[in-house]
Formats: structure tokens, sequence, C-alpha cells
């Protein structure tokens, strides 16, 4: 799928959107989905939808088609928290039964806030594009795919060094890099 | 018992994947270095932060699921409520797509032929065209020690007719990595040695297509500058 035209994009052109859209539509739903999944699946579309509207007020303070996607992904992701939180907080104080979101939220209770300790719950939503925006610059392939199959789909290092044909004792070298840089990108406020 | 292995035992016990024996064996090691158990919590952090950001990261760069068709409409509605202009009224309106019509009759007669002319003369300059590299070299510490004047020495020797450029900051390298000549005739490629990293990077441009490729520094830097150059060679040579 071809990158959109960012300032057709900006002058409101009906069919570059009508092209942008669909190419923006995996990373606003993949990044509420990673939120929302576990409690509110109904939703994940909806937040989608929400963020890809408030990417449409943003686009005139872009200046790189690259910026696009980080964008909608830390929006969609902001508003997926927002939304959890506010859910959250909801079943807590009045603790309703009997529906089916009530009975979702009566188990809800009885976990943790799951983004009441993250590092990127505390972040501006600005703050949060533009480092997703520099993660996405230097974690290079293969160390991206590597370190999601140590890290998110929990493989050894040996399988690890099957998938991507790398010997086991690179397999160390590319996720030390790989946390090395995500450390250097998301622990200093002042430098994004 | 070096950093690398120390590493390696951490991420298994993180990842609760250490056998008992394992355990036992990071606990004997924090307990005679106990700086090592500083370490060790920074690196469950890392995990931490590494299993909040990749996701997110992935799901920029995912190319599924499909656009709902109902949206579509929705979405419209908004870039016309925020960016859209009003519709022309009336006769100006049909005026007005008249004009677009013949506007793009132009364009569309001048693209074929100019795609015609290309067509009988591209492969006369395509062929076996060298083509243009363009090396940097970014070393976050600042590029005044002995080493880094020997890797740059490297770089020229590697690809004599290519100037080093050095960088000190990603936001410049960035800038430079995004900095395409306009050129078409002879595949475009730049080269980034990462000293930080310890990899020697590859983006190119050849016939409409991009390609990158990423070596990391695992014996030395001439070795791996070979290899790159060999993949240069063999995906500007197709």
């Amino acid at each position: 799928m071809q990158m959109p035209d960012l300032q057709a994009l900006q002058r409101g052109d009906a069919a570059a959107w009508d092209m942008a859209f669909p190419w923006l539509w995996p990373a606003a739903f993949g990044a509420a989905q990673v939120t929302l999944q576990p409690y509110f699946p109904a939703e994940v579309e909806d937040v989608a939808i929400e963020s890809l509207e408030a990417l449409v007020e943003k686009v005139r303070e872009l200046r790189s088609v690259e910026e696009l996607k980080p964008l909608v992904a830390s929006i969609a992701h902001r508003r997926a928290v927002s939304l959890l939180r506010e859910r959250f907080a909801k079943k807590r104080g009045d603790g309703k039964t009997g529906t089916p979101e009530a009975v979702q939220g009566a188990a809800m209770i009885d976990c943790p806030d799951p983004t009441a300790d993250s590092p990127l719950a505390v972040l501006e939503q600005k703050e949060l594009a533009e480092r997703l925006r520099r993660t996405i610059r230097e974690l290079r392939p293969p160390t991206d795919a590597i370190m999601m199959d140590r890290f998110i789909n929990e493989l050894s290092y040996e399988e690890i060094a099957r998938k991507h044909g790398i010997p086991v004792g690179s397999v160390g070298v590319y996720l030390k890099r790989g946390l090395e840089a995500l450390r250097r990108i998301w622990s200093r406020r002042e430098e994004s | 018992m070096n950093d690398d292995q120390f590493f390696d035992l951490a991420m298994k016990v993180i990842a609760r994947q250490a056998t008992e024996a394992e355990q036992a064996e990071l606990d004997a090691l924090v307990a005679r270095q106990p700086e090592l158990k500083a370490e060790f919590q920074r690196l469950q952090a890392d995990v931490r932060l590494a299993r909040e950001v990749l996701p997110l990261v992935s799901a920029s760069q995912a190319t599924a699921p499909e656009l709902p068709g109902y949206a579509r409409g929705r979405l419209q509605t908004k870039v016309q409520e925020t960016l859209g202009r009003p519709p022309v009224p009336g006769k100006a309106a049909e005026e007005d797509a008249l004009g677009t019509l013949w506007k793009w009759r132009w364009i569309l007669g001048l693209s074929a032929a100019t795609a015609v002319v290309a067509l009988f003369l591209l492969p006369v300059f395509t062929r076996s065209a060298p083509p243009m590299i363009q090396v940097a070299m970014l070393d976050t510490a600042g590029a005044t020690r002995g080493s880094g004047t020997n890797e740059a020495s490297l770089l020229h020797q590697t690809w004599e007719k290519a100037p080093v450029d050095s960088f000190t900051g990603t936001e410049a390298l960035h800038a430079w990595e995004t900095n395409w000549p306009a050129q078409n005739k002879r595949p475009v490629v730049k080269v980034v040695f990462d000293r930080a990293a310890g990899e020697v990077r590859i983006l190119g441009h050849w016939k409409g297509e991009s390609f990158t490729k990423t070596f990391l520094v695992e014996q030395d830097l001439a070795s791996t500058l070979e290899q790159a150059k060999s993949f240069i060679k063999q995906r500007t040579s197709q």
C-alpha cells in the first residue's frame, strides 16, 4: 500500500484520505487492541475510528508523512488507556451487577488497573508519538523482530536463533542492544 | 562470568525460563557481587518497558486488519468538516469539472508520451551504471578518538570515491538518511556505520524499489564492510 501524500491530506483532499484511512487503520486498531482486548474487545473498533478522527484534526501540525502512523497509534493508545481507567474507576465506584458489562466489570474489580504503573501512561500524547517514531527508526530489523519474539512471544534463545537464522550467541547481542536503545529513548524526558 | 553471560542468565530468570541451577547461579553471583543486584533490577525494568512498547511499535507497522466499510463515510465527513473546502455551486461547479477533465486529458497524454520515450531510453542509461554510494558514520560519543579515525579510514578504503560524513546525533543522521538525491539513472545507496549499535546499515533505492539490510559487527569492521559491499553489488547489479 502506497504512503499517502501529506500535503494532499493537509488540504483535505478526499481521495488522499480515502487512500490514507486503510493505510492508517491497522496502526490505530492495533494500538487500541493492545490495551483493550482483554477487557473491552468490543470497544477496540470505536476507539480506532475516534483516533483516526482525532488525527484529521492534528494533520496540519505534521511535517513528515512518517509521523502519521506513530501519531495515530499514540492517540489510540491514550484513548484506550483513558477508557480503561474511566471504566475501572466507575466499576469500583458503583459496583453494579446484573448487566453483561457489569459482570465483566466485577471481574475487573479483582484485578489491578493494568495501566496504573505504566511508564507510557505518564507521557503526553505528543511525546509518546515522538518516542514511538524514534523507536521505530532506531529498532531496525531484525532487532525489532527478535525482541518481539523474546519479550512478547516468549521464545527461547534457541528458537529465536533457528527462526532468524542467526547463531545462538548473537541473540543476546541483539537483545542487549535493543534494550539499551529502548532505555535511551524512553527513560529521559528532556530528550524528547 | 562476563557481562554477556550475566545478561543471558538474567534474561532467562526474568522470563522464568531458568532452571533451578541457573536461578541458584544468579543468586550466588548477586550475593558475591552486590552491584549486580542493581543491574538485574535495571534489566527487569528494561524488559517491562519492552513489553509495553513493543506491541505499540508492532501495531504502528502492522498492515492488517482492513478498515471496516462503515467507517469510511464517517471519517470522510470528519475530513470535510475539519479540512474541507465548501463545494462550488451550480454552473460554476460544472465548468470547474470540465476544466479539470481537460487538464487531466493533457496530463495523461503527456504522461503516455513520456512513458514511451522513457521505455526506449532507460535501458541505454541504466546499463552497467555504477551505484552512487554515500557513507556516514554515527558516533554519539564524539569523533575525537583514535579508533574512530581508524574506522573512518576503513570506510574510505572500502568506498574510495564516496565522501564519509560524520554525525554525533541521531536527528542529523536521520535527516541525512532521508535526503535522497534526485537520481534515477543509477542505484543510490547509503551506508551507515553506527558505532554505538555496532552495526552497518545499508539503505538503497533502485528501479523504484527500496532495500535495507543491517550487518552486525560481530568480528571486525573490515569484514563486515566487505559483507556490506558484496550485498550492495548483488542488489545493484540485478
